[in-house]
């Protein structure tokens, strides 16, 4: 549980006028179970992307693995394959069935063969319970059937890192259950994980560590206990009497 | 999309067999054979009197003599641009057309006379002023209505302006005096004007820098007329086409006799059904790989596009792409076919279908590729995201993810292109392609009968059209399966 995995030095990240992202630093260790928390347009969605690239940082470095990966795009495909992302909207691919949306990267990217692919698919769905479905099309799927699938499609390249985008913000509320406590079994398998959410009381009960960001900084960092309930921070505690 | 390179492999294979290759010295003839007797389709050959002394010129000389057949406006800049040797069409010389080609000496004096219905007030050319006056595109007849008289009605064929006239969509029709004779042979209602509108000769054209082709025709012609060779052909054909035109009159009292008999001159009678059947033939083989060239450039300048729009890499790629698309665009497909026929290949020897193969697939490129391009677009940027984030690469998630849903939403608009593909075609005429339009024409030219040729075409194209139709449904549909 020591190894760092990800370490975050000064991120810059500016669109046109805006800074979204105001000199970052942190450090991710491997195993670690990181919540992302604070009010909407402080930055945290796009440090999220920042973190498999899909923003290029204005400047700063991000180093994964002992390897920096800012700055030189040839391993990009590579190190992305290494970093999986679960986004908000699910993105499942519709023009493709639910194992091919399981089995494509793998296969392209040569990880796996079609056979090995489709074998830790079916483990994988079995898993979910959603074995049945391998034939269907998203859009036979219900929203926290598509996050579910989402989560087992990242899963399939086997990465050492999942990302989270709000993966329950576009769920209808009685389907968050279903995928937060498949999050929460990742979790207790030892997966490394960086959720950004709004779900502060799944937050509170699965993170390791809790990092608030206001207005593209991050303004406090700890213990779910040491963010959430005894942050001195006053911006921290206006946020929390609030959601909570 | 792997199947995209195999269609290239295959089309260009095909396109280069299509090239036909030169073996012995050939003398190239154009000429538009819509003007009887001096040139006109007969079976399947053109035949005339054009053609038979161009022939025994060929044989005295010992060429292989090889016959095009074009649209009149347009054989005149074959000769010049050097696609052919020389031009026999019944031309009148004339002092522009001196600044362009060479003339041999004239083999006939011919006349221009005005066609009129029999019952028609106008009583000589100095009352043709202000009347709806038809001519054939590009003729003597033409040029001296145009400069003398005023602007008048320009019809591609002879015959089109005579039924035109029938038809009462004009006062009166310019013609050379001999076809003028055959086209009222057909018709009770119509008669020549006594007194002809202007005399002229008629000469072969041939390229100005080609002086040593020249000499050898006017020492032959030479002969041929001292011999009385000359006269004795002209005077052939003249009486035995007006014997064979008496024999395409429509003669019966009921509506379906009427059509009966018609239908047998425009179809059946010297198996004229064929000039549909091979046009037919003609128009979907270059439909077919003109739409295929059409979207392999289409895919290729849409992905370009859109590249360069979503990443902001490929600039240069992008700024060409943005050239052509304005310029295909920009133009008519006819302007661009003669373009590519008699400027680009202008002195290459090179199949039609070829050429028209490569015009229609480049211009329906452009049009593609804004389709395709549209969907592209049209794709949700979370799609590429995914993609990426998996680690697939842009070529790869383009390739798997976006394309097959772009091209899945804008199927109804690439339908609609190649249907408009499938009718433009329509005027691969213009380099006297025998496509299903040209086929209609010829036997329109034959029969002097606008009304059954015109239909047959048409219906031909709606047949396609709807089949065409029908396919992409079945696509769609199939596509749609998983929704």
């Amino acid at each position: 549980m020591s190894e760092v995995i990800f370490e975050i030095r000064n991120i810059v990240k500016k669109f046109k006028k805006l800074t979204a992202l105001d000199n970052v630093s942190t450090t991710i260790k491997s195993g670690e179970v990181v919540f992302i928390v604070g009010p909407s347009g402080s930055g945290k969605s796009t440090f999220l992307r920042c973190l498999n690239l899909l923003e290029t940082p204005t400047s700063g470095e991000i180093i994964f693995a002992g390897k920096n990966v800012t700055g030189h795009e040839i391993g990009l495909n590579k190190f992305r394959r290494q970093v999986g992302m679960v986004f908000q909207h699910f993105n499942l691919f519709p023009n493709l069935s639910i194992l091919k949306n399981i089995t494509l990267a793998p296969v392209k990217t040569h990880r796996m063969s079609r056979k090995e692919a489709n074998e830790k698919a079916f483990e994988l769905l079995k898993r979910i319970g959603l074995y049945d479905k391998k034939d269907s099309y998203p859009s036979q799927l219900s929203g926290g059937q598509k996050q579910r699938i989402a989560i087992v499609r990242a899963l399939a390249m086997n990465p050492d890192v999942l990302l989270f985008d709000e993966p329950t913000s576009a769920l209808d509320p009685e389907m968050v259950g279903e995928v937060l406590s498949l999050m929460k079994e990742l979790a207790a398998e030892g997966m490394t994980m960086v959720v950004v959410t709004h779900e502060i009381g799944f937050a509170a009960e699965v993170a390791d560590r809790i990092i608030f960001m206001d207005q593209g900084r991050i303004i406090a960092d700890g213990t779910p206990e040491e963010v959430i309930e005894n942050s001195s921070n006053q911006r921290v505690k206006e946020f929390f009497s609030k959601v909570l | 999309m792997k199947y995209f390179y195999t269609f290239l492999f295959l089309l260009f294979t095909f396109l280069l067999t299509s090239c036909s290759e030169q073996e012995k010295p050939e003398l190239i003839m154009v000429t538009n054979a819509t003007f009887p007797p001096y040139e006109y389709v007969q079976n399947g050959r053109i035949d005339g009197i054009d053609p038979c002394i161009i022939k025994r010129i060929a044989d005295r000389l010992g060429y292989q003599l090889k016959i095009q057949d074009m649209s009149f406006d347009s054989v005149i800049a074959a000769v010049q641009s050097g696609k052919a040797h020389v031009a026999a069409s019944g031309i009148t010389v004339t002092e522009e057309r001196k600044k362009q080609v060479a003339f041999s000496i004239p083999y006939v004096i011919a006349k221009q006379v005005i066609i009129v219905p029999e019952n028609s007030p106008i009583k000589n050319s100095t009352e043709l002023k202000g009347k709806r006056i038809g001519v054939q595109h590009g003729t003597t007849g033409d040029l001296y209505v145009t400069e003398k008289i005023q602007n008048p009605e320009r019809f591609t064929h002879g015959p089109l302006a005579v039924a035109a006239l029938i038809a009462a969509k004009l006062d009166a029709v310019v013609v050379d005096s001999e076809p003028a004779e055959v086209y009222i042979s057909q018709r009770k209602n119509l008669k020549i004007l006594d007194e002809p509108l202007t005399y002229e000769e008629y000469a072969f054209a041939i390229n100005r820098k080609n002086k040593e082709l020249l000499d050898k025709f006017n020492r032959e012609l030479q002969s041929m007329q001292k011999s009385g060779e000359l006269k004795n052909i002209i005077d052939e054909y003249k009486s035995r086409h007006s014997a064979n035109a008496a024999d395409n009159k429509v003669e019966s009292d009921t509506f379906f006799g009427k059509l009966g008999a018609s239908f047998r001159i425009n179809f059946i009678k010297e198996n004229r059904y064929q000039y549909l059947l091979k046009g037919f033939f003609n128009t979907i083989h270059i439909t077919f790989f003109s739409l295929i060239l059409g979207i392999v450039i289409g895919f290729g300048v849409a992905i370009v596009r859109s590249t360069a729009d979503l990443t902001g890499k490929m600039k240069l790629a992008d700024f060409f792409c943005r050239i052509y698309l304005t310029v295909i665009r920009g133009t008519p497909v006819v302007v661009q076919l003669l373009i590519i026929y008699f400027v680009i290949f202008r002195s290459i020897d090179v199949d039609k279908i070829f050429v028209a193969i490569i015009a229609f697939g480049i211009n329906s490129g452009a049009y593609v590729a804004e389709i395709i391009r549209s969907g592209i677009m049209s794709i949700d940027k979370g799609q590429m995201e995914a993609g990426r984030s998996l680690g697939l690469s842009y070529f790869q998630t383009m390739n798997q993810i976006i394309l097959p849903q772009a091209f899945k939403n804008v199927l109804p608009a690439l339908g609609n292109e190649f249907i408009v593909l499938l009718k433009e075609t329509s005027v691969a005429g213009y380099i006297a392609l025998d496509d299903l339009t040209k086929g209609g024409d010829i036997i329109r030219s034959q029969t002097y009968d606008a009304f059954l040729p015109l239909a047959a075409v048409a219906l031909i194209y709606l047949i396609v059209v709807v089949c065409l139709s029908k396919l992409l449904g079945l696509l769609e549909k199939r596509l749609n399966k998983n929704e």
